[in-house]
């Protein structure tokens, strides 16, 4: 009975493995064989998936499209940027800097954190009357966050340098750091999903009034992920801002939600493997999309140039999926491994635990 | 055990129940009858604090429930199967039985509720690893009352199980009540099955038009005939 119990426990804890070694096996098939194209290519599917991840413990468990996702990763991005570039570097980049901010200076990894803390203080402030709401209320009103924290950033001149370019930060992100953020943030959202906050707010999502019936306060299961999932999103914003070296506010607005919900949705949004998946299709359709867009156009193998066929594919893609498979390639179900045993022994499961005990 | 004082309650302009007063004792079985907009399923809703009243008083083992948010009579221990029986379609039968047991943290009366449930409904063990959305409308019945179980309610409150199941399946929902009531429980039925719950209820209230017409023994209901006039038309 132990090991029947052994068996139970390791099945719930495959998807971990399952997922996390062909993405060690990929990172690492990178670093050693790949020409420097591919290596950014797939150190940028990493840092995607883990603001993947971070859309997917809010978004995926609770139901509600979160549009100010991306805004958190832009935050994240700036701040942990701030905290990492040098004093010198730093007076050149953002010349108006705040006199605090222009002596800190942290390693990578600290940057990171800071960033994602920031984003966890300024998520945990405003997002509670926001969670409240449902459906169409909630997405229309998360949108309009996303557009606050988009002009907050194209304005704020002493901390983000306005609408120019930020650059001068150091390349920190590899292929190694990023494989190894996505896997810890995997492993965070698949034991958040399990756990006792993740079943109640997928019970939410389920059905709001039922959940409620239960004793669920909803409000407050939705802001514990929500504050999370901005944490993450944050995090993965330094891992982005430390691959991409210089950028905009406007990298982080609809294109990049786009972006970023389209991996979520192809792969899957109610599950930590969909967003795994839905991460890798999407970056290596894309790749190949613009490829294709770019012999097309540099061998003028059409009377004409075809310019965002890239864009207007994935996003047909997009469209066709939620026609066809409105919950994305996985449907909400992970990757496991199932023991090989008859239904009737794993039901016993539970009840022979008790006489054990 | 559960007082329900002159509830009046109103959804806008229109008021759903007028005068309802009524009164369960520990381990009865007590019934509210009365056809399709009488009022009932808004009474039960009164109760479970999901709606707000108008004036009225409703006290559960004397302390009053107005105004309490529905967690919190939930955790005083009345437990509401909804209608539409609300189970989680995308959690698995297990995680629906879990969010019953969410009140009570200990895990081995959870494992000790659940030897307990797999008695009463030998269905859900079968399925246990099954998604909820993927169980026949009985069989969602059954888990939907045996997740409740799963809280301890001091008052179990249901509302129409029977509702758009096959006969055959009533007859099970119908006995499984039985066998709960018989073990102890204290049971609230709202039901259109008439005669079913005239068969198996303590005392029954019938509401008619947001209040309440008749109150009594199945048997006083029975030889007073007016069931006949108010559904069917005097």
């Amino acid at each position: 009975m132990k090991k029947a119990n052994l068996t139970h426990w390791f099945s719930s804890y495959s998807t971990i493995i399952i997922l996390t070694v062909p993405m060690l096996i990929m990172a690492g098939l990178t670093d050693l064989f790949a020409g420097s194209l591919l290596i950014r290519i797939v150190t940028a599917l990493f840092v995607s998936m883990v603001v993947v991840l971070g859309m997917q413990v809010f978004m995926g468990n609770s139901g509600i499209l979160a549009w100010a996702h991306v805004g958190f990763m832009g935050i994240g991005a700036y701040i942990s940027s701030i905290c990492s570039m040098t004093p010198t570097t730093k007076e050149i980049a953002i010349p108006q800097i705040y006199p605090f901010l222009l002596n800190l200076h942290f390693s990578f990894i600290p940057s990171l954190l800071v960033g994602a803390l920031v984003a966890v203080v300024i998520a945990a402030i405003i997002s509670y009357p926001l969670m409240r709401l449902s459906d169409t209320t909630a997405a229309i009103s998360s949108f309009a966050l996303l557009i606050i924290i988009n002009t907050v950033l194209i304005h704020w001149d002493k901390v983000t340098n306005g609408p120019r370019t930020l650059f001068g930060i150091e390349e920190l992100t590899t292929v190694w750091t990023a494989v190894f953020s996505a896997i810890l943030i995997l492993i965070f959202a698949y034991l958040f999903k399990e756990s006792s906050l993740g079943l109640k707010l997928r019970a939410s999502r389920d059905d709001y009034h039922a959940a409620q019936a239960m004793g669920i306060n909803i409000t407050q299961v939705r802001y514990y992920s929500f504050v999370i999932g901005a944490g993450i999103a944050s995090f993965g914003g330094g891992l982005f801002a430390h691959y991409i070296t210089s950028f905009t506010p406007s990298a982080f607005y609809m294109a990049e939600t786009f972006n970023i919900l389209t991996m979520l949705v192809v792969g899957g949004t109610m599950g930590v493997s969909g967003a795994v998946i839905g991460t890798i299709v999407v970056t290596f359709a894309r790749e190949g999309l613009r490829a294709v867009e770019n012999f097309i156009n540099l061998n003028h193998v059409l009377p004409f140039d075809v310019v965002g066929l890239t864009e207007v594919l994935l996003a047909t893609a997009l469209i066709l999926i939620l026609i066809f498979r409105p919950e994305g390639i996985l449907g909400g179900r992970e990757f496991r491994w199932m023991p090989k045993k008859s239904a009737k022994k794993k039901i016993e499961e539970p009840a022979s635990v008790q006489v054990n005990e | 055990m559960l007082h329900v004082e002159n509830l009046k309650v109103r959804y806008g302009a229109i008021t759903a129940v007028h005068d309802v007063s009524l009164e369960v004792k520990e381990g009865e079985l007590v019934a509210l009858i009365g056809v399709n907009g009488a009022g009932k399923t808004t009474t039960l809703s009164a109760i479970a604090g999901v709606v707000k009243t108008v004036s009225g008083s409703i006290y559960f083992e004397g302390q009053s429930i107005v105004g309490k948010s529905p967690e919190a009579i939930l955790k005083l221990g009345v437990a509401v199967v909804p209608e539409q029986r609300d189970i989680f379609p995308s959690l698995t039968v297990e995680e629906n039985l879990h969010m019953g047991a969410f009140s009570r943290h200990n895990h081995r009366e959870y494992l000790a509720d659940l030897k307990e449930t797999f008695i009463l409904f030998p269905i859900l063990e079968e399925r246990f690893q099954q998604l909820g959305g993927t169980l026949s409308g009985g069989e969602q019945q059954q888990l939907a009352i045996a997740r409740s179980i799963m809280a301890h309610p001091k008052l179990l409150v249901l509302d129409e199980p029977s509702l758009g199941l096959a006969p055959k399946i009533v007859d099970q929902i119908f006995s499984l009540i039985v066998t709960l009531r018989t073990r102890g429980s204290t049971i609230l039925l709202v039901e259109q099955n008439v005669n079913r719950t005239l068969d198996i209820a303590d005392r029954v209230y019938l509401i008619n038009n947001g209040r309440v017409e008749i109150q009594g023994t199945p048997d006083q209901l029975r030889s007073q005939g007016a069931i006949k006039d108010i559904y069917l038309g005097k």
